[in-house]
């Protein structure tokens, strides 16, 4: 067991509780769905919406931030949030393959970033066109990132090509969608 | 092999400075507009601005792949090719144009990023101390219609207790001052970054101006959302601690 | 053509623009809402919440407003659990 005291529960709420209500929270349930999920008032809620980050802050052995990413990519199997689901079914389609698919996750990241670059909000453009919320994103990122980690230390190249290659394809996409880049005419 | 090595010199700068002209129009068109746009966004993170700002800085990126692509292709190509016969002269005339063009993305990255100024904090929380300060005292308590007065400004949900028949209403903030909790260290940096820059503008840096611009900076956090004064402490005491050992 | 080019340097500008402009921010517009004062009495008797008596328990009827204990936080304290 943890000796960290920085783990108790704030108002009944455990780090397990929070991590989830964030992601549900990323997914777009209000604060006083979360709280009602949570069996707590909206005043409840916000104290432990505070407190938590300030936990964070404060533990130097970065422990509370570990298990938050954890807790955050098990978010779906929360029995608290069970019954509330967010309009569409969960789970299904690309929110399903997010999470199961390394390959489509690590595509869509890039396309995300490329999306910024060209002056579109990458999350609203991942939620339009695949209908996966931000907060599912983020759980399909916890959940992938260790291994990606693993990933470029065993095949950097072949992880860097693979990058390359998403890059290419949505800077092309995204500027064509703009009638090409502003210095596309400049050549050699 | 001298003409071929002074041809390619003078089609690299060509390049580059078309570039650079390139980069130098789409920031004068973009910046006025940057201001505007900053100006007129109503959303309180300013997001039309940021993402206009982000495609902007995505195409001078664009600029410098485009740069490394020809560098890499036709100027290390040629030195490739040529062995020890590149003359150095040729090698550090190239390398220097793109060490300058570099220098120029660099900066204009900096003057768009810098385009809309910041926001008037200051102004912000001065405009919620005003509007608390009007409805503070219209609230009636739903139980019993007693008057109640709400204490003093909260940034989050809170139980009040009406004077009269002790019932606990739930007093909820406004988006504005809920809003200030967000910006509140913001803030107190925008307050206190006089000290930062004299922090930083020294050659040596002296940890006692940092831990200087840290304590007023958080007495200025403080002072502004009193309510986290003692988590503010907490993390303030981390700061120093991760600091003292970064400098040990 | 220098003065075309800046004319389509120009619009590209005007273009990005328009399109930042014109995007939903994520999760829709932050709505500004005024501040306001709400109660919750007890749904089993219908007995309002006195401070004295917590925030938890109804004092009458025994009902659960919450089912948790709290805990030292910024302005509710464990003297409010019922």
């Amino acid at each position: 067991m943890s000796e960290n005291q920085l783990l108790e529960p704030i108002h009944g709420i455990s780090l397990e509780d929070y991590s989830a209500a964030c992601a549900k929270l990323g997914s777009g349930l209000s604060e006083e769905a979360i709280a009602k999920a949570l069996g707590v008032e909206l005043p409840v809620w916000q104290e432990a919406n505070l407190l938590w980050p300030e936990r964070m802050k404060q533990d130097q052995t970065f422990e509370i931030v570990t298990l938050f990413g954890q807790y955050f990519a098990q978010a779906g199997q929360h029995p608290k949030f069970s019954n509330a689901v967010t309009g569409a079914a969960e789970d299904a389609g690309y929110t399903a393959q997010i999470k199961t698919d390394k390959d489509f996750y690590q595509e869509l990241e890039v396309a995300r970033n490329v999306a910024y670059e060209y002056g579109m909000d990458g999350a609203q453009w991942i939620a339009d066109k695949y209908g996966i919320t931000l907060g599912d994103f983020q759980i399909a990122a916890s959940k992938w990132n260790a291994q990606i980690h693993t990933d470029i230390q065993a095949d950097f190249q072949g992880y860097t090509q693979k990058q390359d290659a998403y890059n290419a394809k949505y800077r092309q996409l995204f500027a064509s969608a703009q009638g090409g880049n502003v210095a596309d005419d400049i050549t050699f | 092999m001298e003409e071929l090595m002074w041809q390619t010199q003078e089609r690299w700068f060509v390049f580059l400075e078309k570039l650079e002209t390139r980069m130098g129009e789409m920031c004068t068109a973009a910046i006025p507009e940057l201001k505007e746009i900053f100006k007129a966004d109503q959303d309180p993170y300013k997001r039309a601005h940021s993402r206009m700002l982000a495609g902007l800085l995505g195409q001078i990126r664009r600029m410098q792949d485009q740069a490394n692509e020809v560098k890499e292709d036709r100027i290390l190509g040629l030195i490739y090719s040529l062995g020890v016969l590149t003359s150095n002269d040729f090698r550090e005339a190239c390398f220097n144009r793109h060490y300058a063009f570099e220098k120029r993305c660099h900066d204009y990255t900096s003057l768009l990023q810098k385009a809309a100024g910041q926001e008037d904090l200051e102004a912000f929380y001065q405009e919620q101390l005003a509007s608390f300060a009007l409805i503070k005292d219209r609230f009636t308590c739903k139980q019993c219609g007693g008057k109640i007065t709400v204490s003093k400004m909260f940034f989050i949900a809170t139980y009040v207790t009406c004077s009269y028949c002790q019932t606990q209403n739930t007093f909820l903030p406004s988006s504005g001052a809920q809003m200030v909790l967000h910006k509140a260290r913001s803030l107190a940096e925008q307050r206190t970054a006089h000290l930062l820059k004299a922090y930083e503008e020294r050659e040596s840096k002296d940890p006692d101006l940092y831990q200087q611009y840290l304590r007023a900076m958080f007495d200025e956090w403080n002072k502004i959302t009193p309510d986290m004064e003692e988590e503010n402490e907490k993390f303030y005491l981390r700061l120093l601690k991760d600091k003292s050992i970064n400098h040990l | 053509m220098p003065e075309e080019e800046k004319k389509k340097t120009l619009s590209y500008v005007e273009k990005l623009k328009q399109q930042a402009l014109s995007q939903q921010n994520y999760g829709g517009e932050v709505v500004d809402k005024a501040a306001q004062m709400e109660i919750r009495d007890c749904p089993n008797c219908g007995a309002g919440r006195a401070y004295q008596d917590g925030l938890t328990n109804c004092a009458y009827c025994g009902f659960s407003f919450m089912d948790i204990k709290l805990t030292d936080g910024i302005h509710i304290k464990k003297d409010n659990n019922s």
